[in-house]
């Protein structure tokens, strides 16, 4: 377009413009429906007239009801005929029979004033802003280097207010300045000094649009602004609550957030993945990740997986549970406060419970769990086939399998056979000729020479087993513990959850008249320990360590012992083994069996794979062998092999995310199909009302917000209709709100001040048509490709080159006195860094910024186990100088209860909650931590370190170029120079760290 | 048309008292937003009515402390010990309901008062006269994180500010040289949920419980340089800091009108103050040996919650509005969390608590602090009636005691009551929420009105809940 007609253009805006906003200000004046009206239809008339009420036939949901003919063919209100109105005439009437409100005082005159003035002048009762329909306000385009305010429609729409207020732009910033902003804003990095003076110098017209198009091409714009999108869905990565567990899976989701933003992914293909990518794009495994940000939220372990499953506090907690997704989405994308209506219809927003627990119900079959996925697809290929030829192994039927019977398989296997039986030989069940125990456990032996636990399960137990081997010669003893039905989880432990602690094995050898041998044990083996309760423990004479098998209950497993010294008899020694189980809490073995083996040597837990029918097909010589067993002892013997390679690929990645697909662990299980969600009365799980079934909501004029066609018991489907009602064209929440979170953190303050909440609680838009003229261009661009880049970046740069954002960020006490806020922007909001960026600043200045990017969280805390599920986590003791201290700060490890003192103090959020906007608070503490936090100490003395052998002016303007990007003036190099001589450099360092210049963006 | 601030609260500033003078230091207090009102003298430093306390500790059991062991004395236990009473649920949160236990600790009447007591207790006991017990207070849940949370910030899940960080906000500091909200965990660790009990969540950071340990090697976190810092002496810091304020004050000259920059160069001004006041609440040395074996600090049974109990005390004194001390960590050992072994578990807790409460009771009341503080004993939930394995009780948040005594309290009296099992309440139950309505009442504030808008609701510490429970007032 020709610079000519970009004048008139602008012009022209300019007219509308002022023409709008002089009709949108002028209303003001007068009633305004929000502002004056609906306060006191809420507090007076909604509680018997509301939404969904219709007492006396009359609901005041909307303009149509208010208007509407009532039982009396009366109507509420007739606009501009205050004397035909019912509603006034019953709110002055005398008569208390007739009077409303029924109860309460009457209302007051002011109030029956506004309430007259408003239907003489038309009773008007707009749709509320954030639900109309989204059209861009003006045509015109974006320029694409606008220099002056009339170019860009931005500067264009705050031009116009503030020419109302009869207010100006401030001058634009100087050059350092500017670099400064825009680095710490797209980045989350200063510039270099050398890039300050490039940038200062160089003349070209489009310098400015070069550093915006260099930053937006840095891949640490994505750690940038990932890590803003961390803080709206409160990611971090351990569960919270009192098991406050660490989700070793969760990072690929900000990866992911990171790649996002990088490769500039189109904000609708962004909210669709994040919602349902799993359903939406099968295949895409950026998409499955993507529904990490489902499980952003705290995840209440104890009640949903520790506690028995039924529990009240169970039921509790799977609709706390849902509610934090509901919230995260609903806050996230359309930000709504539609949690609001939990317990109760909405108070301020037309939005139902019955809605609310809609919305529950699109994620019904949801849980946050590790779910494997593939991220390479020839490995995937691989285990498909493995699968696939594992699952048709057993074609036995009725027609065996003649490629099972060929010489040379049957051959192959007779081999393995005769090795299998050499092991198999080995352990002897010994005869159990007494058992006891010390407390109410029953102890029974059973056909296959098990003895099973059942009775009262105490809290602790000691058992004694007293046997006869049948070898002559011990060498060995083994213990298996095995799964029975009969006990909690199928075994092979009685504590609820399936698990046992051994905490001591003592074996002794019995001789006549008591004179009785205790038998050292060496060499204990396990097929599996628990973390921390290993096999050594349940013989190393400590009663407070035992073995243990969680989480791999359901399933059997076997410890052996080697003698140190064998046995070696005439007749059949008597054993006596005493199980001590003193943990408490039922960690008691509920099924077990013992052998003995005269074999000397290592032993091993290594156990054959077989059952004991195949025992007897191997013990028949090979010509007496039916085809069927020839065949079975085929399956036995390539299933392993086929096992084996399976095992040998590398294992499917995980990623902590909102799915169904996962592997239970104890009763926290999958759930198959849509769990049923009913709508709660007053929020209380013990008053289930009618069953709710998937939408979203009705306040969007035109869009379906009723999702029951994709009810069914798939429930995929229910979250693809959600992600399309939320990125749908017509749903004006969702562009409106991204567009405002944008213009949030690159000025400091939406244009919505309460980015999280669009309903009528929350902060009107300063500029509601700068809002909707945004929120539709970044629609547009994606749905009518109107730029050359994708949305955000389009939008990013549109707001970074305007002269609005360029403005200097100096006070002016003849504006301040208009608009002390700065609310209409006649200046530049000056910042505080937040937490991320002092650290990454810090880092960078002093040369250690590590800049690898992605892969698991640096753990800048030292971790051991404690006695309870959350480890302890160490801030103090970590090594300052680790190399984890040195990447980036969105690739920490946040822990949710235990959060690092240092970024607390700077107003890092904990993910407990969501955060749209961060608090800067100013604290003596967050003065310390500035002050002594090692971090900085450390930081400060490398800093030092790099320029200690100059002279010490050059020291001074070394430092001040690094930490400022400017050079000291002169009397600042003197009170520095004096300071650096007596205390030394890194001290100075330190201090200049501290001060509001480095720690404030201009 | 003007555009006046939209929170016209900043111009509400605690310009009374405590040397927090004028508009520029707001920020100190908590950020860009503040509370509304601001303490009146005229109101005992309360804001919406005559405050009756100034301070408040909290005495805090992790885990669950047994109500029918310690307070409510149940004789219907003994009655029916070893009986299997259908109570109509079947689970309890951790185990199958058992049969009932009778409680294996012998109770006394004690005081004018006649207040049954257990043998876990005997010294408590010698003070019920003082004590108001709510011997009916439930929980919405049986499950530590969710209870702990309730307890301290009157919601089941995360994210939500606890009693202390709500004072905070309300009040502001008494003095500025301490923080206004100190938590003093059991040494042995942290209670269940860790920080996110004693979290400022969506108020500003300034009202966040400051955790100090006192027999840890760093008992706050960066108050003083690290090991490694050997070029950090005091006179370095005394310059230093002066530098930097010259140079704060060199770059606010250029930016006149922005408050935050001289906030910040006053919190550097404070810090140093904390960097002295600090070590001065936490160096028991100069308290008398008497005061020393009162608290218990002789034995090495009583020594930890003791030194806790007694530094408590000394940050009262010096102007903490509230302290919470924790007895017992997250876990399954050490704790009030006694699933496995009543019998032993419970003496082996409560004896370390027994002795310095008693000793902190009777010293605020001797430096007549009793006058504007307020003790609050209390739990997340109680426990059942039936056994859990042989001798342990499961949770059980359907009926539990706490207690309160000090300024404004009906020492001697109780309100409420447990069924004959102590299984649930049966008459005025009390909630978190009645207990926080009560704390705040005392301290001038009324609960309804405390409120922070966060993600489109205006949030208060008691929900939409709460009353005052006047029975126990004086």
């Amino acid at each position: 377009m020709p610079r000519s007609t970009w004048v008139v253009c602008a012009v022209l805006l300019l007219l509308t413009l002022s023409v709008r906003s002089s009709h949108l200000l002028g209303a003001e004046s007068a009633i305004r429906f929000d502002h004056d009206v609906r306060p006191i239809l809420a507090a007076r008339c909604f509680k018997c007239h509301g939404s969904d009420k219709t007492e006396g036939g009359l609901t005041l949901a909307d303009r149509a009801s208010a208007l509407a003919a009532l039982e009396t063919s009366k109507r509420a209100v007739v606009p501009g005929d205050p004397a035909h109105s019912e509603l006034l005439q019953r709110i002055t009437s005398d008569d208390p029979e007739y009077r409303m409100p029924p109860s309460g005082p009457a209302l007051t005159e002011q109030e029956i004033e506004v309430l007259r003035n408003w239907i003489t002048t038309g009773a008007d009762w707009p749709v509320h802003w954030a639900w109309r329909p989204l059209e861009q306000p003006l045509t015109g385009g974006s320029a694409a280097a606008p220099i002056a305010w009339e170019e860009s429609p931005v500067d264009a729409f705050i031009l116009s207010v503030l020419k109302e207020q009869e207010l100006v732009p401030s001058i634009p910033a100087d050059r350092r300045t500017l670099l400064r902003r825009v680095y710490f804003d797209l980045l989350g990095l200063p510039p270099t000094y050398a890039e300050i003076v490039a940038f200062a110098a160089d003349i070209r017209p489009d310098a400015y649009q070069r550093v915006v198009d260099r930053l937006l091409a840095n891949p640490r714009y994505g750690e940038r602004w990932a890590r803003h999108w961390m803080d709206i869905v409160h990611y971090a990565e351990t569960h919270g609550h009192d098991q406050d567990r660490p989700r070793e899976h969760a990072w690929r989701y900000r990866d992911y957030l990171i790649d996002s933003f990088n490769q500039d992914k189109p904000y609708a293909r962004f909210v669709q993945e994040q919602i349902a990518g799993d359903a939406m794009f099968p295949g895409s495994t950026e998409a499955i990740i993507a529904t990490g940000f489902l499980a952003t939220g705290s995840w209440d372990e104890s009640s949903l997986q520790s506690i028995q499953e039924d529990s009240i506090d169970r039921k509790i907690a799977r609709y706390i549970d849902r509610d934090d997704i509901v919230t995260t989405v609903m806050s996230t994308f359309a930000s709504s406060s539609a949690h609001c209506a939990r317990c109760h219809d909405h108070k301020f927003d037309p939005i139902s419970q019955r809605e609310y627990y809609s919305l529950q119900a699109v994620f019904a079959a949801i849980d946050k769990a590790d779910r494997t996925f593939e991220s390479d697809p020839q490995i995937a290929q691989q285990r498909a086939e493995l699968v696939a030829a594992l699952a048709s192994l057993p074609a036995r039927g009725k027609q065996v399998d003649a490629s099972l019977l060929t010489n040379e398989i049957q051959q192959q296997a007779e081999i393995w056979s005769q090795g299998l039986l050499q092991k198999l030989d080995r352990w002897v069940p010994v005869r159990v000729k007494q058992l006891k125990s010390d407390n109410t456990t029953e102890l029974k032996l059973l056909e296959d020479g098990s003895v099973l636990a059942s009775g009262v399960a105490p809290e602790k137990d000691v058992y004694t087993i007293e046997f006869e081997t049948t070898q002559r010669q011990v060498s060995g003893l083994r213990l298996e513990v095995l799964t029975h039905e009969s006990l909690p989880m199928n075994g092979p432990g009685r504590q609820p959850n399936g698990n046992l602690h051994l905490n001591d094995l003592r074996l002794w050898l019995l001789g006549p008249n008591d004179n009785n041998t205790r038998l050292k044990l060496i060499k204990p083996m396990a097929d599996f320990n628990q973390g921390g309760w290993s096999i050594e423990k349940s013989i190393d004479g400590n009663p407070a360590t035992a073995w243990g098998i969680h989480p791999e209950v359901g399933k059997p497993h076997q410890a052996v012992f080697s003698l140190d010294t064998p046995l070696d008899f005439m007749t059949r020694p008597t054993l006596r083994v005493e199980l001590h189980q003193v943990h408490g809490m039922s960690h008691l073995i509920g099924c077990f069996r013992f052998a003995t083996t005269a074999v000397p040597g290592d032993l091993s837990t290594e156990q054959p794979p077989i059952s004991p029918g195949l025992i007897q097909i191997i013990r028949k010589p090979r010509g007496h062998r039916t085809d069927a067993e020839k065949a079975a002892l085929a399956e036995a013997y390539l299933k392993p092999q086929l096992q084996t390679e399976l095992d040998s690929l590398p294992p499917p990645s995980m990623v902590y995310c909102g799915t169904n697909q996962f592997t239970a662990i104890g009763t926290f299980r999958p759930a198959e199909k849509p769990r049923v969600v009913n709508v709660l009365h007053r929020g209380d799980v013990q008053q289930p009302r009618e069953e709710a079934l998937p939408g979203a909501l009705s306040v969007i004029p035109g869009l379906n917000g009723d999702f029951s066609g994709a009810s069914s018991d798939n429930e995929g489907h229910r979250r693809v209709a959600l992600a399309r009602w939320m990125t749908d064209p017509t749903n004006g929440l969702t562009w409106r709100s991204i567009a405002n979170r944008l213009w949030h953190y690159h000025f400091g303050r939406g244009l919505v001040d309460t980015p999280n909440d669009f309903g009528r609680m929350g902060s009107a838009p300063t500029h509601p048509q700068l809002l909707d003229w945004l929120a539709s261009e970044m629609r547009d661009v994606e749905t009518q490709g109107k730029a050359s880049s994708s949305a955000m970046k389009h939008i990013h740069r549109l707001l970074v080159t305007s002269s609005t954002y360029r403005q200097s960020a100096d006070n002016d006490p003849q504006a301040a006195k208009i608009d002390a806020e700065n609310r209409l922007l006649w200046r530049m909001h000056r910042r505080r860094l937040d937490a991320e960026s002092i650290r990454d600043a810090v880092l960078l200045i002093s040369g250690h910024l590590n800049t690898q990017m992605g892969g698991q969280s640096v753990r800048q805390f030292n971790e051991s186990p404690s006695n309870h599920v959350t480890p302890n986590v160490d801030y103090l003791n970590f090594d300052v100088n680790a190399p984890a201290n040195h990447r980036r700060s969105v690739y920490r490890f946040v822990f949710r209860t235990l959060p690092d003192p240092f970024m607390d103090a700077l107003d890092c959020p904990d993910a407990a909650q969501l955060t749209p906007k961060r608090n800067t608070s100013l604290t003596a503490l967050q003065a310390l931590a500035m002050l002594n936090d090692k971090l900085i100490v450390r930081q400060s003395q490398w800093i030092a370190a790099r320029e200690h052998m100059r002279p010490l002016e050059d020291q001074v303007k070394a430092i001040y170029l690094t930490i400022f990007g400017r050079p000291p003036a002169a009397d600042e190099t003197q009170v520095v120079c004096n300071y650096v001589a007596e205390f030394g450099l890194a001290n100075a360092c330190r201090m200049l760290l501290n001060t509001n210049e480095f720690l404030f963006i201009d | 048309m003007r555009y006046p601030p939209e929170h016209a609260r900043r111009q509400f500033l605690f310009q009374a008292g405590g040397g927090f003078g004028g508009l520029a230091f707001a920020h100190l207090l908590g950020g860009e937003e503040l509370q509304t009102e601001r303490p009146l003298s005229d109101l005992n430093g309360g804001i919406h009515h005559r405050a009756k306390v100034r301070r408040v500790v909290q005495l805090f059991m992790n885990g669950g402390a047994s109500q029918m062991d310690t307070f409510d004395h149940k004789p219907q236990l003994t009655k029916r010990h070893g009986e299997n009473i259908d109570f109509g649920i079947k689970a309890a949160a951790t185990s199958t309901p058992g049969s009932i236990m009778k409680s294996p600790f012998k109770f006394k009447q004690y005081g004018d008062s006649g207040r049954w007591v257990s043998s876990v207790f005997p010294k408590v006991a010698g003070l019920v006269d003082d004590l108001a017990f709510l011997m009916a207070m439930r929980s919405k849940t049986n499950v530590h994180g969710p209870a702990s949370y309730l307890q301290n910030t009157g919601f089941i899940s995360p994210g939500f500010p606890c009693t202390g960080a709500w004072i905070s906000y309300g009040l502001g500091q008494l003095s500025d040289d301490v923080p206004a909200f100190v938590v003093l965990p059991d040494p042995k660790g942290l209670p269940y949920n860790n920080g996110g009990n004693f979290s400022a969540a969506f108020l500003p950071a300034a009202h966040q419980g400051v955790l100090i340990k006192p027999n840890a090697a760093v008992p706050i976190a960066n108050l003083e340089p690290p090991e490694f810092a050997h070029d950090v002496t005091k006179a370095s810091e005394a310059a230093g800091l002066e530098l930097l304020e010259r140079l704060n004050r060199q770059h606010l000259e250029a930016r006149s009108g922005d408050s935050r920059l001289e906030s910040r160069i006053r919190s550097y001004e404070l810090a140093a103050k904390m960097q002295v006041s600090a070590p001065q609440m936490l160096d028991l040395a100069g308290e008398t040996m008497a005061t020393h074996s009162a608290y218990g600090l002789d034995n090495e049974v009583t020594a930890p919650f003791g030194r806790n109990c007694l530094t408590a005390r000394r940050m009262l004194e010096r102007g903490v509005r509230f302290v919470q001390v924790w007895s017992g960590a997250g876990g399954a050992a050490q704790n009030w969390d006694n699933h496995g072994d009543i019998p032993n578990e419970l003496p082996f807790i409560a004896g370390q608590v027994d002795q310095p409460i008693a000793a902190l009771l009777r010293d605020l009341k001797q430096r007549g602090m009793f006058e504007d503080t307020l003790i609050v004993w209390t739990t997340e939930f109680g426990r059942m009636p039936f056994t859990q394995g042989s001798t342990g009780r499961d949770h059980n948040g359907g009926t539990f005691v706490t207690w309160l005594a000090g300024a404004g309290i009906k020492g001697g009296t109780s309100y409420g009551q447990s069924d004959d099992f102590a299984y649930q309440t049966a008459e005025n139950t009390t909630w978190s929420y009645d207990l926080h309505a009560t704390m705040l009442h005392l301290l001038g504030i009324d609960h309804t009105r405390l409120t922070y808008r966060h993600n489109g609701i205006d949030r208060r510490l008691t929900d939409v809940h709460g009353h005052v429970i006047d029975a126990v007032l004086a």
